[in-house]
């Protein structure tokens, strides 16, 4: 019985596969936020390498990944491919369960799949410090290692409920010569103004975004970064699902469902993209595709898909995706990584066009998979990633039920080890069930006369 | 260092054992029954934890109210401010609970039941802090701690700053007696409250000032207000805060009505609310749960009876309430007196307690568990 799918390091993915490529009809463009008129490349080169702009808009198949890129990936990639058959054993269920194992990277998430890239063609620009933000820290700590590698400076705009209360990430950010601010800070117009108007500010992942937006936007030497989201960053991620499909293919699998769980959309659009692809080309029309979100911040299952900011302050573009509006504060849960108001716009398309859906849950819920994968596979995973985990778990019951052998694949994101503190909340009793009041609001929204 | 003011009513929970529901004007009577002191004991079990904080300053009442059992607690350093002869009486407790506050205590610790909790509150009102060692025959108040052991952990660790609002409640005796509850809200006291023990990630939200919570909840009902429905709005801080928001007036102990942006009526009785939902006047209800109890209906509010309920429909029911409050209260009940009617809540609700932010909560059903 086969556990771990493992590829020889020479078939790391060598190009990102971009899915813009076999969409039916082009993303809507991004829009200003002042003119709120299509931007263009010169609109961005302030904060990105052009390298990067032409990956957020290209709709080529296929880019190549640089040697310089690939040679840093030998580091954890190819990461394995697990047959979960303990878990599959503990359910009874007649289904074939794998993850894909991205806690192995030096950061312990997928993130470093994208922050190595990015501060690659930063490097190559020219560019000298990169100023990005993060939320649980996952992101912070993965752009800390990259920039480190390529020699630049690095500030990262930490959200303060995190900064206080997860301090593990920001040592680590540390040892990787960044530098960690919590936000808002004082250092920026935007973080000023915001502990201005409310001194006692949690902090969101929007905030922090527009401190960090404006810091690249006002220094020459600087450049900005974003974790999730954006085009590339989804395009980075791919890597997570091509391996997967070729290690699929070496037990001759395929699967019927994908599943990953959804912030900003980045690691579920890692491992979904391949096959929303194939999909979308109609190699394999019936593979279900599901993105699993947090109750209290629930975008795909209850936002609007419309035109928003992506940040709090108004410095970004309006991307046309599925939003809870740039000024919705989720609130302060565990899995900190997957509290953004949006979400990325290709996932966003594709889960309007009906190629993929979400679904949503509370947080106890999601620890009580995390506790039974824990107690079966053995890895503690991270609170975002326990989303997938309660996902892969209710399809592999549904199977149960009905007696399908389905193959349902996870991306099992990143490892619980800086979160123990919400695993003793959890055995305490303490987690809240946040959920969003989407009847209250949709029955007001309803009624109140549009003013245009 | 605080400086606590420790007040006994010595027969509080006499009634409770020999089946008389509450001592109140009954000592004699539950004496005869074969009724004993409890009050002492329970508070001892609390002064005991607390014996050797060097941190606590305590002030009391002189025998029974206080003295006799810091002193068999082994607390050495205490000043006896009180001296009542005779039986205690109310009287002694309001006097007693004066005279804490002209000495300047930090904390009011008491022991004894809701009628000890109100006598108490009706002295110092929202000046001074309070909490209870429960001891009482009744204790719908929130001002309680669950246990002696709980609340002496909450003296020796809350911080001067970190205050709650806790409902107190007055319950009619007589009306008990006789097999019917029939409760209203006398007042909101403030009370010391831990912080979560463990400072958790992420949580600086909800350790954050109650008030803040309290302007968040009453933006966002602003926010979800329909034009032309008539919201009936229960008792509390939280409601007034959201009654502020709007603009409107609001008693913080009544039941109230607004309508598009204007108050309506003020503390109605059930029969004015009747009328009011009359000629299918469509109708939302906004309520706060009872602090630590739970209730959000048949506590306090039972202006907002059964056949107004069924009359505005349970899915018209918005129950909001800080963060604060739902740590502190596990799970919320129904008791509409119409068993029916509370089976017909789900089992769980959804509680707004912030902006564009709910918690889903459990419902208690004693037959479902």
């Amino acid at each position: 019985m086969q556990t771990k799918i493992l590829l020889y390091e020479e078939q790391i993915p060598k190009k990102w596969y971009n899915v813009q490529a076999d969409l039916k009809s082009p993303l809507d463009p991004p829009l200003h936020p002042k003119t709120q008129k299509p931007i263009g490349p010169e609109d961005l080169s302030a904060i990105f390498p052009m390298e990067l702009i032409r990956q957020e808009v290209t709709t080529d198949r296929h880019i190549a990944i640089p040697e310089e890129v690939q040679e840093v990936m030998r580091l954890w990639r190819p990461s394995p491919l697990y047959r979960a058959h303990r878990l599959e054993k503990f359910l009874k269920t007649p289904a074939k369960i794998y993850y894909k194992w991205e806690g192995v990277s030096p950061a312990g998430s997928h993130k470093t799949n994208t922050s190595i890239p990015q501060a690659y063609y930063n490097m190559k620009a020219g560019i000298e410090r990169i100023a990005t933000e993060t939320g649980a820290g996952q992101w912070g700590s993965a752009m800390a290692f990259a920039t480190m590698l390529y020699d630049l400076e690095c500030t990262i705009y930490m959200v303060r409920s995190s900064y206080t209360q997860k301090p593990y990430r920001k040592s680590m950010m540390h040892v990787w010569g960044a530098e960690c601010l919590p936000s808002p800070s004082t250092k920026t117009n935007a973080g000023r103004a915001m502990l201005e108007k409310d001194p006692d500010t949690p902090g969101s992942l929007g905030m922090a975004i527009s401190e960090a937006v404006e810091d690249a936007a006002s220094h020459s030497n600087t450049n900005y970064a974003l974790g999730s989201v954006l085009n590339h960053v989804c395009l980075h991620q791919t890597v997570i699902g091509l391996e997967c499909r070729e290690q699929l293919a070496m037990v001759d699998d395929y699967p019927d469902v994908v599943i990953g769980c959804v912030g900003g959309g980045s690691n579920f659009a890692g491992i979904s993209f391949p096959f929303a692809g194939d999909k979308l080309t109609g190699k394999h029309k019936e593979v279900d595709i599901i993105g699993a979100e947090p109750a209290s911040c629930p975008t795909l299952t209850k936002g609007l898909f419309t035109y928003d900011l992506a940040d709090e302050a108004g410095y970004t573009p309006l991307l046309k995706m599925f939003t809870l509006g740039h000024d919705f504060v989720p609130p302060s849960m565990h899995a900190g990584g997957l509290r953004y108001h949006g979400d990325s716009p290709i996932v966003s398309r594709l889960v309007n066009d009906g190629i993929m859906r979400a679904v949503a849950y509370h947080q106890s819920e999601v620890f009580d998979a995390a506790q039974t994968f824990a107690r079966t596979e053995g890895i503690i995973v991270a609170p975002e990633t326990s989303h997938a985990v309660k996902s892969a778990i209710d399809e592999a019951l549904k199977c149960k039920k009905t007696g399908e052998d389905k193959t349902i694949l996870f991306n099992c994101s990143g490892h619980g080890n800086f979160d123990m503190s919400a695993y003793d909340a959890y055995y305490e009793g303490k987690l809240v069930d946040y959920e969003y009041p989407d009847e209250l609001i949709k029955e007001s929204l309803a009624r109140i006369p549009k003013i245009s | 260092m605080k400086r606590i003011g420790l007040l006994i009513n010595p027969v509080a929970g006499m009634g409770g054992a020999v089946g008389l529901k509450g001592t109140d004007g009954n000592v004699e009577e539950a004496r005869r029954l074969g009724a004993s002191p409890l009050a002492k004991n329970r508070a001892r079990n609390t002064l005991a934890l607390l014996s050797h904080d060097k941190n606590l300053d305590f002030v009391t009442c002189s025998g029974a109210m206080g003295e006799d059992a810091i002193r068999e607690a082994g607390i050495q350093k205490y000043q006896v401010l009180y001296h009542f002869t005779g039986e205690s009486s109310a009287l002694d407790t309001r006097q007693a609970a004066q005279t804490f506050i002209k000495d300047g205590v930090d904390l009011i610790l008491f022991c004894g039941g809701d009628g000890t909790a109100r006598d108490i509150f009706d002295a110092v009102g929202r000046n001074l802090p309070i909490l209870g060692i429960p001891a009482g025959v009744k204790m719908f108040s929130a001002v309680f701690a669950i246990d002696p052991v709980t609340a002496a952990e909450i003296v020796a660790g809350y911080r001067k700053e970190s205050l709650r609002d806790s409902e107190v409640m007055d319950v009619d005796e007589e009306a008990y007696r006789a097999g019917e509850l029939k409760t209203r809200l006398h007042g909101i006291a403030r009370t010391p409250a831990l912080e979560g023990k463990v400072q958790l990630p992420k949580q600086i939200f909800e350790e954050s000032d109650e008030e803040r919570a309290k302007g968040e909840i009453a933006r966002f009902f602003h926010e979800i207000m329909i034009p032309d429905v008539l919201y009936i709005i229960g008792a509390g801080t939280t409601t007034e805060a959201i009654a502020r928001e709007l603009g409107v007036n609001k008693t913080l102990l009544g039941v109230d009505a607004v309508k598009n942006g204007k108050t309506i009526a003020l503390d109605i009785d059930e029969k004015t609310l009747w009328t009011l939902l009359e000629q299918g006047q469509e109708a939302k209800i906004l309520i706060s749960p009872i602090g630590a109890q739970g209730f959000i209906l048949g506590r306090g509010n039972q202006q907002i009876s059964a056949r107004i309920v069924r009359r505005v429909g349970i899915g018209n029911i918005i129950v909001v309430a800080t963060p604060h409050k739902l740590r502190e209260t596990p799970v919320l009940y129904v008791d509409t007196g119409d068993p029916g009617l509370d089976a017909e809540f789900g089992n769980t609700v959804l509680v707004v307690s912030g902006y564009r932010m709910a918690q889903r909560k459990r419902i208690y059903h004693a037959e479902r568990g």
